[in-house]
């Protein structure tokens, strides 16, 4: 090995600097190409989930990027399809007085009959457990199918493995009417079963499956609006999972209930964590010591083992002496399980707050509250006029924390809101929709609330990203 | 300075609220939960003490033994692998470029969602039919092609390092310009390669891997306390893919501050790439490194969501944890609550946690750092 030359202005050392300055650009550009692939090792699992939640079955093999719902051909038809139907070239629907046409296609091999295939409006339930209970019209009752016209024949070939395969391309028109009065029906399912030997090949609409060995394009709405159809298993998760007793869409109750958790947690964190990081931050008393040891050493003790007395804490409304309940003085005679109220309080409890906002004061210089102190202002007035305003960007991290572990938050909820279904927080709703779903193999529908649920966090995550990275280091570099 | 009476009562009033609910859901509760778990209680009749009996029952209880061998294995082989790997991937990325803010925030995306929607996801993607069958499946299929890509990449890399030394110049064998070049005369020559079919994918059979509901554990044949469940290595999977980049974002952070002179002395002396990265990279990050073995071991020991998560999509025996198995005898099903034991359970969770923790305390002191 050698050094750079020493003499300058040669022009040896004009190719070394070049030599150097090559190294350097490759050495970026790898460096990039490695964190972009970082990037897609960590972020690929979401946005996979994400474009797969649009598929009629994510589970469907192999996965794949390639999905009818992104194409814009089904976007285009799926809007004049719903126009037809309901007027609706958003969602769609099948109205009375609605002409809806449809055509399909097959691939005929030469040497094989073609008989006319066979169109059904199908009665299908709306997917399983929590919709099924639901009593719904069926478009079954309203539509007729008219006549199939068969258009002109086209000669094609395909390439298979086998090598090339001569034949037509042999394709139909039709409509499906409502006719007469009758309620709105929000989807048009259609089953067209074809002869042996014909091959589906393309209709107005993609088929969302392929039954009977290929023989029955089946789909699940033919007027479903550009959203009622790219969209289809976010609409089921507001419209599909409702409480048996009132109808109300549960995922909706979810979100206002994780919304209210989430709001109520932070004012009751701000609150209780600004003025306990204050009196140790800022007072001289005695027990501060011990009072700061006990807020260290409750951030090492386990969940599993407060849980045990404070679930009994929510069930006995705090404590019951003699009949008198003492969560009845604010609207809980019968204990505290399964209402936001006993949530919060059992979570209100947050040393790491505390900790955050004592560091945060001790970090403000005490001459600022001095002047106060001569102008003859109390405890109360340095916290609240002096103190706290300056204190903003340490409670606006905290908002933006508490909000994400509020939203997140998994273990107390799953312990506290567990019946009826509309008491529950979005994560624990989402469980029953694996317990409900995921059993029966219909993952679009989970994973679509799964979807949705993790957009207020990334949002938050994409505006206030500093405030996240300050909270590793809040939670971390204080060792 | 001085204590005064009025700053005490203050600062008692402002603490009232913590005070009340670090009372109630911390002191009585650490308190009754010690009680608990020397009494029968069962959630209806009042405890009656037992003494020790549920501490001696809970090493005679199957679940709990699963339990404990599936925590300790999923906290040190958790724990071993994302800090190996958080390392090597930080000491990887360690350059000062531009953009970095975007990258930093897509590693974030991971570990700013709840556990619950990562863990549906990776639920979804450990189906028989899923996405981890099938990449296992294509990566199968195109090892030819990988193969050969990798071999020729390796063969131009060292023709055109051997080329540079013998025109003078200190070329490494990792040389970054270099390995431009042979990463796209590689791919050039496996595209014209596969194109002109001599070198083809292989056939494979589908890969149907049971993730989930399954019994077996690997590696197959162990010792009861060696052997992981299959289907807590996929919680083990997504674990590692969750919290690696936190902790490589960390170690980043650290990284940055090592005087890149160490690093040039170093290749001046003919250290080379792993020299550098065992001698410099490793001792002067020492003190993250342990701070991230804390919060991993403390992380991984408490593990409960993805296994409540998981719920009846694995057997129990397979993904069971300590802290599940105090939820599990606390709320048995159509069972009676076992308070008492589920409570013996807890503290000996809390017990290990503790010691781990000062453990590593020590451990740091008697390095010196």
């Amino acid at each position: 090995m050698r050094a750079a030359p020493a003499r300058p202005g040669t022009a040896e050392q004009r190719a070394w600097e070049h030599w150097q300055a090559r190294r350097r650009w490759a050495r970026a550009g790898l460096v990039y190409a490695v964190m972009l692939l970082f990037a897609i090792v960590f972020v690929g699992p979401l946005l996979f989930a994400a474009v797969s939640s649009l598929r009629t079955d994510p589970l469907e093999y192999p996965p794949s990027l390639a999905i009818p719902q992104l194409q814009p051909g089904n976007w285009a038809a799926a809007a004049r399809l719903g126009q037809a139907g309901a007027g609706d070239r958003w969602f769609g629907g099948f109205a009375p007085g609605a002409v809806v046409p449809f055509e399909i296609a097959y691939f005929v091999p030469d040497g094989i009959d073609v008989t006319t295939p066979d169109v059904e409006v199908p009665r299908r339930r709306p997917g399983a457990g929590l919709g099924a209970v639901l009593a719904i019209e069926y478009a079954a009752d309203y539509a007729s199918v008219s006549e199939l016209q068969r258009l002109p024949d086209v000669p094609m070939t395909v390439e298979t493995s086998d090598g090339t395969t001569r034949g037509r391309r042999v394709a139909y028109a039709f409509t499906i009417r409502y006719e007469g009065d009758g309620p709105e029906i929000d989807r048009l399912p259609l089953d067209v079963t074809a002869a042996v030997g014909m091959q589906y090949l393309e209709s107005t609409l993609t088929a969302s499956r392929l039954e009977r060995r290929g023989r029955t394009a089946s789909f699940n709405d033919v007027a479903p609006g550009v959203l009622g159809y790219v969209l289809r298993n976010y609409v089921r998760v507001f419209n599909e999972v409702r409480s048996p007793a009132t109808r109300q869409s549960l995922f909706v109750a979810w979100i206002g209930n994780s919304f209210t958790f989430a709001a109520v947690r932070i004012v009751v964190t701000l609150v209780i964590a600004s003025m306990a990081g204050y009196a140790l931050a800022r007072l001289r008393f005695r027990g501060r010591e011990a009072i700061f040891m006990l807020v260290l050493f409750s951030q090492m003790v386990p969940l599993q083992v407060l849980f045990i007395s404070n679930y009994l804490v929510l069930r006995d409304g705090i404590f019951t002496i003699g009949g008198f309940t003492l969560s009845s003085l604010w609207g809980y005679p019968g204990g505290m399980l399964n209402s936001l109220t006993g949530l919060v309080f059992v979570t209100a409890l947050n040393a790491g707050a505390v900790f955050i906002m004592k560091q945060f004061f001790e970090s403000i210089p005490r001459e600022v509250e001095e002047a106060a102190m001569i102008d003859g202002a109390n405890h109360w007035r340095r916290y609240w006029n002096v103190v706290l305003p300056m204190a903003r960007p340490a409670l606006g991290a905290l908002t933006i924390l508490t909000f994400q572990g509020a939203w997140n938050d998994f273990f107390w909820p799953f312990i506290v809101l567990t019946s009826p279904e509309n008491v529950k927080t979005l994560p624990i709703g989402l469980l029953s929709f694996r317990n409900t779903y995921g059993a029966v193999g219909d993952w679009g529908l989970i994973l679509a609330g799964a979807v949705m649920s993790a957009i207020p966090v990334i949002i938050l995550f994409v505006v206030f990203q500093r405030y996240f990275m300050e909270g590793v280091s809040f939670g971390g570099g204080k060792e | 300075m001085r204590t005064k009476r009025s700053d005490t009562v203050a600062a008692y009033l402002f603490l009232l609220p913590f005070l009340v609910l670090l009372l109630i859901f911390f002191v009585v509760a650490t308190g009754r939960a010690i009680y608990f778990s020397f009494t029968d209680y069962d959630l209806f009749r009042p405890p009656n003490w037992v003494g020790l009996r549920n501490y001696a029952a809970l090493f005679a209880d199957a679940l709990f033994l699963s339990a404990l061998r599936n925590s300790i294995l999923f906290a040190v082989i958790v724990t071993a692998v994302q800090t190996f790997l958080a390392l090597v991937m930080a000491a990887v990325l360690n350059q000062k470029v531009r953009g970095i803010g975007f990258f930093r925030a897509a590693f974030y995306m991971p570990s700013i969602t709840s556990s619950v929607v990562i863990t549906l996801i990776f639920l979804w993607m450990f189906q028989r039919r899923g996405l981890i069958n099938y990449l296992t499946e294509t990566l199968q299929r195109q090892l030819p092609v990988l193969l050969s890509f990798a071999l020729i990449l390796i063969a131009v890399q060292v023709v055109q390092v051997a080329w540079e030394r013998r025109r003078a110049l200190p070329a490494t064998w990792t040389d970054p310009a270099l390995l431009v070049v042979s990463l796209l005369v590689a791919s050039g020559a496996t595209w014209l390669l596969v194109t002109t079919g001599v070198i083809a994918p292989r056939d494979v059979a589908p890969v149907d891997f049971i993730w989930l509901q399954t019994r077996d554990s690997i590696p197959s044949g162990a010792p009861f306390w060696l052997s992981v469940p299959i289907p807590l290595a996929a919680i083990m999977i997504q674990n590692v893919f969750t919290t690696i980049p936190t902790f490589m974002l960390m170690y980043l952070a650290a990284l940055q501050d090592v005087p890149k002179s160490h690093y040039e002395a170093a290749s001046i002396d003919g250290a080379n790439a792993t020299q550098q990265f065992l001698r410099i990279t490793i001792p002067s990050v020492a003190p993250v490194t342990f701070l991230v073995l804390t919060l991993s071991m403390i992380g991984t020991l408490q593990m409960f969501d993805q296994v409540a998560i998981f719920g009846d999509a694995a057997p129990l025996r397979s993904v069971v944890t300590l802290a599940y198995f105090v939820y599990d005898r606390m709320f048995p099903g159509a069972q009676t609550p076992e308070v008492g034991f589920a409570a013996a359970g807890a503290m000996f969770l809390a017990v290990l946690t503790l010691v781990v923790v000062l453990l590593q305390r020590r451990l740091v002191r008697s390095e010196g750092y």
